[in-house]
């Protein structure tokens, strides 16, 4: 039998990505574990699960998720309904809404948010004072109430797709097919519409209550300044001088079995959702006229809309270029100082974003390439244990960032890898917790691609190579290259994992602005908060072009 | 031009056996089409032969070359085949001439020339002239089959494979396709093994039809053979409409099956259960009393208990004594009505004893 010369290539790219996951994954748990000087003991485990403090942040964390999940249900679904199936007037606008909500770093909108509505000098409280005459004032951010709020309405995005989606699957004839057995338009809805669409419902609560677990940015921005903890910040924490890395191990493993515990829960639900997709085929979905409702749905819709995008935008541009961005913006207020002083006077900015570009187009073009391999390979079935790579590609979905960063600071601070202090260790971290959304992406990209093109190629004389360059490269191309845009994304707006990872020689843009907030510096965070708003929407656009369709439809 | 032989091939896929044990030999220059209802191994049998699926035992003969053994596999690539789809698997992102020279690429010591001749040559034959520059997107479904066509065969394989080609035409565009293969089969006379579930496809293209099922040949034989002399109960209703009455062999010819006594072309194992096909188009129908059963034929009485009008003939179904039912075709002249008593007469040819299938 001659050995198929492509096997090293397949081989290779399946054994990176098992490096990836098990190297980090198996010191985390090792140190978890282990005793100074030898053996090992479970004495962290009793430290971090004894200590009362860290106790209130796992409760806090749980609350936090709890409700974002609930909120975002709340928001996700009628807006999912609406856009999907009434006459809504700009549907097509709130759908871009919806997707620039989704692409919005949400630390962004937690500083914007500080801008809004800080008990003080919040724009929304000033003006609600100087309109009422109130001394206190409206609202307050640094409150969990707060933090819920902002971390909804940058996470109901998730419930949104995942119920459009569905909503999308289901042929009107379905209901109709109830209607003419006599139901009524509330029994049809009761009774068909949304149990077919409960599993969508229940498994969008579980990603929002996932990124609500995962989050470090808004709890760290809102939830400390208020006096409490969540396990992100927590595990930050254990990091600042002295560190306290085998305790941070032991607090982050539940962390990681929780995560996967509802990621698995949420695999079930969906796994059982097939039914909602028979006879989805020439089906035609109906419009429900809303009447006269529709300037009130609108309206409702516009109002979240405000508060994720246009407020933040707003308060964001406006402290860009304004001296004070608590004052009224006038002429005399109005300057470009804040992006002089960024670009060219404060230090660290110029490098970080150097270095956050040569990260984003480094991840983004070796995990391209390295997710497109590994989905050909589990697609193909070329290797024994092609479900194994299909697995571990799509693993690190469970690992919060903060809990890689804590692995990879382990595994990468000791020999035989010495990565700590570079921008490879970023580098590894990027790769690994991009890796399963550009791994998802480009499965769909194969899937699309039927494997009786190959054959075609084969039986006439091509080797699979040969195929690979003459049928499948040219076939996958936009898809591949909407995985890098994906992964570019992912990596510019990154902090949960950089803040534990970053030295002062490799700090990225996320981490200044993190920095910059510690020295009160609003101007300077708007500036770069616009500037990475501006790289994210350019890699969107790009990759909008690519995949003729809208980037929501991609992510399920 | 060789043939092909496939000696005990064997795939399974998890628990399952997709191909068990199966052997047939294709002559150079035969066609024979591989015919069975869905799941019995039909297209696998011709991935294996293809060498995209590597068998769990057996072996795949093309001439003197053994291709496929449960060891040794050679590539596609180097088999000197070519193969039709089901899905056609037309380059979307290729023209269509493009599409068909792609094979040439491969043959060495050709010209461009040579190249460019031979895909006009080919393009002309299957009725595709001035069509070069278009993408297969642009063109019907009856057009991208002709495209795979010429793609198959202007690289004038040794073995040609067809997987269900017309299943995604209309049935016209099928009908009229059919008798196009066949005749590029004259033309080209290429060792061809082609799959299908429908019998009239099989029937009118191929030079003979090798029945599967369960991942074995149940029988292979041209289309008279496998209709008229159906060796099991699985090929004789797979082919056809047919009756199959069971009973005990009360000798080599005659079939008792509770009052009736049936005599049949012989065959029977004399004592032993068994069962005989019987198409319902060959039993003679005639109202009681006006029947003239020639010497020897079977002669039964029976009522008729349905009647329903299919246009060039009526299908009754008749019961018999003992509450046999059986189903018979007769012309649409004249019309019997449900409830008449009639009498049946059968020719012991027309009764082909059927084995049980093999598991």
């Amino acid at each position: 039998m001659r050995i198929d010369r492509s096997l090293p290539v397949w081989i290779g790219a399946a054994l990176a990505l098992a490096f990836l996951m098990a190297l980090p994954l198996g010191w985390l748990a090792w140190v978890s574990v282990s005793r100074e000087g030898g053996g090992t003991t479970l004495a962290h485990y009793r430290a971090v699960l004894g200590d009362p403090a860290l106790s209130k942040a796992l409760w806090n964390t749980l609350v936090l998720a709890f409700w974002v999940g609930l909120v975002s249900i709340a928001i996700g679904a009628p807006l999912a309904w609406l856009t999907a199936r009434t006459d809504l007037p700009g549907k097509g606008l709130l759908r871009a809404l919806v997707m620039a909500s989704f692409v919005t770093p949400p630390f962004l909108g937690a500083f914007a948010w500080v801008m809004l509505a800080g008990p003080n000098a919040g724009l929304l409280n000033t003006l609600w004072r100087a309109w009422t005459g109130a001394e206190r004032g409206l609202v307050n951010i640094f409150t969990m109430p707060g933090l819920v709020f902002v971390v909804a309405i940058y996470t109901f995005p998730y419930v949104y797709i995942m119920i459009a989606n569905t909503l999308a699957l289901i042929a009107s004839d379905l209901e109709e097919a109830a209607a003419i057995h006599g139901a009524g338009r509330l029994t049809v809805a009761l009774t068909v519409t949304f149990p077919m669409v409960l599993p969508a419902v229940v498994s969008g609560f579980i990603l929002a209550v996932l990124q609500a677990l995962a989050l470090f940015g808004s709890p760290a921005i809102l939830a400390l300044p208020a006096g409490f903890h969540t396990i992100t910040t927590q595990i930050w924490s254990f990091f600042q001088y002295p560190p306290k890395v085998e305790q941070a191990a032991a607090f982050s493993l539940p962390l990681l079995l929780a995560t996967a515990l509802l990621l698995l829960v949420q695999k079930r639900l969906l796994g059982r959702r097939g039914y909602a997709a028979v006879g989805g085929k020439g089906g035609q979905r109906r419009t429900i006229p809303l009447g006269l409702w529709r300037w009130p749905a609108l309206a409702a819709c516009l109002l979240v809309m405000a508060c994720a995008i246009f407020l933040p935008y707003g308060i964001l541009a406006k402290a860009a270029f304004s001296r004070a961005w608590a004052q009224p913006l006038t002429w005399s207020n109005t300057t470009l100082a804040n992006f002089t002083f960024t670009f060219f006077e404060y230090g660290a900015t110029r490098a970080a974003i150097v270095n956050t570009l040569e990260l984003g187009l480094l991840t983004a073009s070796v995990g391209a390439v390295l997710v497109a391999l590994l989905a050909y390979v589990s697609n193909r079935r070329l290797i024994l244990g092609h479900q194994v790579v299909s697995f571990l590609a799509l693993a690190p979905i469970v690992i919060p960032g903060v809990v890689l960063a804590v692995a990879l600071f382990i595994a990468y601070t000791r020999p035989p890898f010495v990565l700590y202090g570079t921008l490879a260790i970023l580098f590894v971290a990027y790769l690994t917790k991009e890796m399963p959304t550009g791994y998802a992406q480009s499965d769909a990209t194969f899937r699309g691609i039927p494997p009786d093109l190959e054959d075609a190629g084969r039986i006439l004389g091509a080797g699979r190579l040969r195929i690979l360059r003459d049928v499948t490269a040219p076939l996958a191309r936009s898809g591949i290259i909407a995985a890098w845009c994906f992964i570019f994304i992912g990596v510019i707006r990154e902090l949960s994992a950089s803040i534990i990872l970053f030295t002062p020689n490799t700090k990225v843009m996320s981490v200044v602005i993190f920095d910059l907030k510690e020295e009160g510096q609003f101007g300077a965070i708007a500036v770069l908060g616009l500037v990475m708003l501006a790289l994210t929407f350019a890699t969107v656009a790009v990759m909008q072009g690519l995949l003729g369709r809208d980037v929501l439809g991609a992510r399920e | 031009m060789p043939g092909v032989t496939l000696k005990d091939l064997s795939k399974r896929y998890g628990d399952v056996g997709a191909v068990n044990g199966l052997s047939l030999t294709v002559e150079p220059g035969e066609l024979v089409a591989l015919l069975g209802p869905s799941g019995c191994g039909k297209t696998t049998t011709l991935r294996l032969v293809a060498g995209f699926l590597t068998p769990e035992a057996g072996e795949i003969w093309v001439g003197d070359r053994c291709l496929s053994s449960a060891t040794s596999v050679v590539a596609p690539e180097r088999r000197r085949m070519a193969m039709i789809f089901q899905s056609y698997a037309l380059w979307p992102h290729m023209t269509v001439a493009h599409n068909v020279a792609y094979g040439l690429r491969f043959k060495r010591g050709l010209a461009r020339a040579d190249r460019e001749h031979r895909v006009r040559e080919m393009l002309r034959v299957v009725q595709l002239a001035g069509y070069e520059a278009r993408y297969p997107g642009e063109l019907s479904g009856g057009q991208q089959q002709r495209v795979a066509v010429a793609r198959a065969l202007v690289v004038e394989p040794e073995i040609l494979l067809l997987d269900e080609p017309l299943s995604n035409l209309d049935a016209n565009l099928r009908e009229e396709m059919r008798f196009e293969i066949r005749r590029l089969h004259e033309a080209f006379a290429i060792t061809t093994l082609y799959v299908t579930h429908d019998q009239a496809e099989a029937m009118v293209i191929s030079d003979r039809i090798a029945v599967l099922d369960h991942g074995r040949v149940a029988q292979v034989g041209t289309a008279d053979e496998v209709f008229l002399r159906p060796r099991t109960r699985f090929v004789a209703e797979f082919i056809g409409r047919t009756n199959l009455v069971e009973g005990v062999a009360e000798s080599a010819d005659t079939l008792v099956h509770g009052p009736l006594r049936l005599r049949v072309g012989g065959g029977l194992a004399p004592g032993a259960r068994a069962a005989v096909s019987i198409r319902p188009h060959d039993i003679g129908l005639a109202p009681a009393g006006g029947a003239r059963a020639s010497a020897g034929h079977n002669a039964l009485a029976g009522t008729i208990k349905r009647a329903s009008f299919l246009g060039e003939s009526v299908d009754y179904q008749v019961e018999l004594p003992g509450g046999l039912t059986l189903r018979v075709a007769a012309p649409a002249g004249r019309r019997l009505l449900v409830g008449a008593a009639v009498e049946l007469t059968i020719d012991p040819a027309v009764c082909v004893p059927v084995g049980e299938e093999p598991r």
